[in-house]
């Protein structure tokens, strides 16, 4: 079968549509948004760290799989290895963030905010960690050091394409992999910490961080299943089977419920303990943000527990892609509401501060009782706006994929992996 | 099936084993007369079990004012234990259950003596909160039945009641997937054996007549438990951490607590699964069926858990000093600074430090390393506890409450004591049931044995030439 | 007094597994009836080949764990909110989240026990069952196809012994089972 992707000029002008319709749905954000631009920026910062997480989470998964001896996946894993490329757009997507940190052009932290930090003990108290330095070595350093990992990775694996039969190329891949994990395991922290958990700048959770990156990785693996389901039906990875479908459902069920233990784990005991500073959190989403904080877990917990509990399901194409979709969104969803209420908060005591006519008239506007789109429920500009970024997201993955063979067909585990087989059920056709 | 076998993978079997040379060697420790050292062992394991109900029935019958508590540190050595003993017993049911999911193979060469290990140390941990509530013999009243006391029913909201729930769920559901897998071994045993032997032994095979059906539901029931112990294992120490974490004390609430628990249980178990091993390996001549390459996998999990464990001792340092809230930083300053700051360092320099040697291959496959790096871990995840429990409670709120704690003889008796029970436990297990699974071990055997894969391999899995284990040996010979 | 007439069986002796294999696709090729196989160890491929229906097991289960969901959740939802309310830190009667742990070990332990004492009574196994057993070397090393012959004549017989020496079993033997 052909070892080639071809990136299609069809395709590429789809996606190049895409894009567009995100261009255009910020654009009508920004210019129908109230005068801190707070909906703009904020689903501007939703979706440059929701894509950049995912791109990062194939890395990881990469270098896991290498070092635990996993075969099953090499078949297919020129995909992740096309999917961490994006992590350098998103470094790119993300400096105008950091310098609105510096300039104050958005006012999505708390913390940037001067006259804020003087007159808020705790925000001074954080403030050496809490800064624009801190922030930009955040966004631009460790992403740059995930990059790197993941660009040196990728090379050797395509070296190992003109190898010579022996697996010098395999061990410099695990020694990349071991390096980075640990690096990623520390650095995602602080990345996710000052990205973020920092939006609520007053609030901390020590599992904060870990919850996110299980967000990721759901949403990693939900889209390589569509990628692959996809790529399968234009005629690539013909060798691709149930099984190799299988382990990958079982992925998106394994991870969706540890997600869902995190969420858990995170909420009952800020809720069973009460304590103010941290409870208020969770008191916001739960009786501003209602609808979202249940279907949160309603799309992330209960479709993907109790449609993927099955053997079969988990072998299906089509199940398998209405899951993945719908776990897509539910994470979207899910950084949504770790992003909105927050920044929501901030632009209304920045406006109440300023007094400028403006300003209480967007503050009016945006009083709590009323129910935003953009904020209380993504409307339609921010699915747009999503669109816009899963389209630039997919223009790079393929853009990259069409670039290298897509079987690595020198690695040792290849074999293994073509004939990857799960019993019972006892075919492999789907 | 000839399964095909990536060509870098390392055999898990060696010595070009046939299906009947595992068999005898695996059988063979229960059919000797025990030997030198086992007996050795099992006296001082003896010993060491009545200390512990020396010091139990000391405890009952003068109370547990023969402890060194007091009214701030009101959790001690007791707790401590408990907490320590139920972390080592997530190692059986994580290997057993997450690596068969995951498809490790070198689980086969120890999942077994891991699995027993697990409901040893369980055994073990569940006598503490039993212990510590003073009236042993109302024990029972942990238990939602229908009474005369109002009927006031146990508190469902209280993490102490959750603890009685996973301990016991725990201890059941590992038992069953334990003796699930005995089965079929016991029944190797059984038509081996002659005489009383063999009436024992087929009592406790249940049965078993190795029919295809019957196989094909064993290894249904095998991966639903494996999938049903899975989140079983991650939340019983969730709840464990709960005990701590839904209070209000500074230094215990913290969300971390539940993932950063499980992964200090899968440490500290597998430094015991470690422990324990390296000295059946030697003791029942298994070598060639829990190789190097066993230890290394084990002293890779080892190393991702102890850095894990590590991130999140930071993770707890920062956000103490990022909350900004004054309790939660003063906690922390005494955790790293106070009166037990000695623990800390145990407690870092054992779990977050020593395991860092492992990124070198060549000490992950050091036998005397691994060996000695198993018994720091274990004493370092013991310190752990003690730092979380006691260091936290030995500064409260009024300084004129602050409180210093030493165990008394009969708080270490306890915890000594539960070494030997486990140990006695341990070592009847090594005598009567095959310490590795049998069964499992020969279904790998075409996929992992030196003969077939590795640098040793006498013919290449492409051939479809169809070939027995004994054609194999010939063709070595 | 016919059901206690004894069952006759001959069976075919393999050393390996995918001997064993080609051995019952050649049985089937043939039309022959097997009784049961039988091996020390679960053989990858054989359950279709024997045309075994997949295992109902982790249905059972499945109910067997909903059954524990409902049981911890409504019992407890029982006792605090009708048979004796109580408040606990300030939390409400009906404190879903503190139900959660409970419920999730319930829902574990039925569906563990259930299924394993399941498995249990369908393979007619457990403690004190004798079971006969066909050949001790099963457990051992030797893979058996075994066949049902009460009904074959003896010229039926030597054929079927002459295809299972010709398929590579290294021996053909017969047994008298409890039926």
């Amino acid at each position: 079968m052909d070892n080639t992707f071809k990136f299609e000029s069809k395709q590429k002008t789809f996606l190049l549509g895409g894009m567009a319709l995100g261009l255009l749905c910020l654009a009508i954000t920004f210019l129908t948004d109230d005068s801190l631009h707070t909906r703009f920026w904020t689903n501007y910062l939703h979706n440059v760290t929701f894509f950049t997480g995912i791109s990062f989470m194939s890395m990881f998964i990469l270098s896991a799989f290498l070092i635990a001896w996993a075969g099953w996946y090499t078949y297919f894993k020129r995909v992740w290895e096309a999917m961490t490329q994006f992590m350098i757009v998103g470094l790119v997507l993300m400096l105008p963030v950091v310098a609105g940190v510096w300039l104050g052009f958005h006012r999505l932290y708390h913390w940037a905010d001067a006259d804020s930090v003087a007159g808020d003990e705790i925000l001074q108290w954080k403030s050496s960690f809490l800064n624009p330095t801190t922030f930009t070595i955040a966004s631009v350093l460790i992403v740059a050091i995930w990059y790197f990992f993941a660009n040196a990775f990728r090379k050797s694996s395509l070296a190992e394409d003109q190898g010579d039969g022996s697996y010098d190329q395999n061990k410099r891949q695990t020694v990349l992999a071991s390096i980075f994990l640990p690096i990623a395991g520390f650095s995602s922290a602080a990345v996710i910490w000052q990205w973020i958990m920092s939006i609520d700048a007053h609030w901390y959770s020590t599992l904060f961080a870990w919850y996110c990156g299980a967000s990721w990785f759901v949403s990693a693996i939900a889209i390589t299943i569509l990628l692959l389901i996809y790529l399968r039906g234009k005629g690539y990875y013909s060798d691709l089977n149930a099984s190799h479908l299988h382990d990958l459902g079982k992925y998106l069920f394994a991870f969706s419920i540890f997600w869902t233990y995190l969420w858990f784990s995170q909420f009952m005991l800020i809720w069973y303990a009460n304590v103010g500073e941290e409870t208020v959190y969770f008191q916001t989403r739960r009786d501003e943000y209602p609808a979202l904080f249940f279907l949160n877990l309603g799309i992330n917990f209960l479709i993907p527990f109790f449609v993927l509990m099955r053997n079969d399901t988990k072998r299906k194409a089509g199940t398998m892609a209405f899951v993945a979709g719908i776990v897509i969104l539910g994470h979207w969803i899910d950084y949504f509401l770790m992003i909105k209420p927050g920044a929501l908060h901030t632009a209304h005591e920045l406006m109440g501060h300023a007094h400028s006519a403006t300003a209480d008239a967007a503050h009016a506007g945006e009083h709590h009782s009323t129910i935003l789109a953009g904020f209380h429920y993504p409307g339609l500009l921010e699915l747009g706006t999503m669109l816009g970024f899963l389209s630039l997201f997919l223009y790079v993955f393929f853009n990259q994929l069409a670039k290298a063979p897509l079987i690595a067909k020198n690695d040792p585990y290849l074999e293994e992996s073509l004939a990857h087989h799960i019993e019972p059920p006892y075919t492999d056709t789907f | 099936m000839s399964a095909k076998v990536s060509p870098i993978r390392e055999p898990l079997i060696n010595g070009n084993k046939t299906y009947h040379q595992i068999t005898e060697d695996i059988c063979a420790p229960t059919e000797r007369v025990p030997s030198l050292p086992w007996v050795i062992g099992f006296i001082v394991a003896v010993t060491g079990l009545a200390l512990y109900v020396f010091c139990l029935a000391w405890t009952i019958w003068f109370g547990i004012g023969t402890w060194d508590l007091n009214r701030t540190i009101n959790w001690g050595w007791d707790i401590t234990n408990f907490v320590w003993w139920v972390g080592i017993g997530h190692a059986g049911t994580l290997i057993s259950a997450i690596l068969l999911l995951f498809r490790q193979k070198w689980r086969t060469g120890v999942n077994r003596a891991a699995e027993a290990m697990t409901i040893f140390a369980v055994a073990c941990a569940g006598q503490f909160p039993l212990i510590h509530m003073g009236r042993l013999w109302l024990a029972f009243f942990i238990f939602p039945y229908p009474n005369t006391r109002g009927p006031l029913w146990v508190n469902f909201n209280s993490p102490l009641l959750w603890d009685v729930f996973a301990i016991s769920t725990y201890l059941t559901v590992s038992l069953l997937f334990w003796y699930t897998g005995l089965v079929p071994d016991f029944a190797t045993v059984r038509d081996r054996a002659k005489g009383l032997r063999k009436k024992v032994y087929n009592f406790l095979s249940f049965g078993w007549t190795g029919s295809a059906k019957h196989w094909q539901r064993w290894e249904s029931l095998s991966l639903v438990l494996a999938g049903l112990s899975t989140p079983l294992v991650l939340s019983v120490h969730t709840i464990v951490s709960f005990d701590f974490a839904t209070s209000v004390i500074p230094g215990w609430h913290t969300t971390i607590f539940p993932p950063y628990f499980v992964a200090g249980a899968i440490f500290s178990g597998f430094a015991m699964v470690l422990t324990l091993m390296i000295i059946a390996r030697k003791i029942f001549k298994l070598e060639d069926y829990i190789t190097l390459a066993h230890i290394e996998s084990m002293n890779k999990v080892i190393l991702l858990t102890g850095t894990i464990v590590g991130v999140a001792y930071l993770t707890e340092l920062f956000v103490a000093w990022y909350s900004g809230y004054l309790p939660e930083q003063w906690a922390f300053y005494n955790r790293v600074f106070g009166p037990y700051y000695w623990s800390y360092i145990g407690m870092m320099t054992c779990n977050v430090l020593s395991p860092q040697i492992f990124w070198v291959r060549k000490y992950r496959r050091n036998i005397v390393i691994t060996f000695v790096l198993s018994i720091f871990i274990n004493i370092g995840m013991w310190f752990e506890r003690f730092v979380i429990i006691a260091t936290t409670l030995a500064r409260d709120y009024l300084p004129s409450s602050w409180s210093y704690y030493t165990p008394t003889w009969v708080e270490i008796g306890l915890f000594v004591g539960t070494l030997g029970l486990f140990f006695t436990l341990f070592l009847i297990f090594a005598r009567v049931a095959p310490v590795i699974a049998i069964a499992e071990v020969k279904s790998i055997l075409k996929t992992a044995g030196n003969q077939y894969v590795g640098p040793d391999a006498i013919h290449h899995h492409h051939d479809h030439e169809v070939k027995t284990v004994a054609e194999e040996i010939k063709a070595i010979k | 007094m016919a059901a206690t007439v004894n069952k006759e069986v001959l069976y075919g002796v393999y050393d390996d597994e995918e001997i064993l294999l080609d051995a019952i696709k050649e049985a089937k090729r043939a039309h022959l009836e097997i009784w049961d196989v039988f091996s020390p160890f679960p053989v990858h491929g054989l359950d279709p080949l024997l045309g075994l229906s997949e295992s109902r097991l982790h249905i059972a289960g499945f109910i067997y764990g909903a059954i524990g969901t409902l049981t911890a959740f409504l019992f407890m939802t029982w006792v605090f909110t009708r048979d004796w309310p109580m408040i606990f830190g300030g939390k409400p009667y009906w404190s879903v989240p503190s139900f959660i742990p409970i419920t999730f070990e319930l829902t574990v332990l039925f569906a563990a026990v259930g299924m394993v004492v399941s498995f249990y009574i369908v393979n007619g196994q457990g403690p004190g069952v004798n079971n006969a057993i066909l050949d001790e070397r099963i457990t051992d090393d030797k893979f058996i196809i075994a066949f049902s012959v009460n009904n074959y004549s003896e010229e039926e017989k030597e054929k079927l012994s002459q295809f299972l020496s010709g398929t590579g079993a290294s021996e053909v033997l017969t047994k008298e089972m409890p039926a």
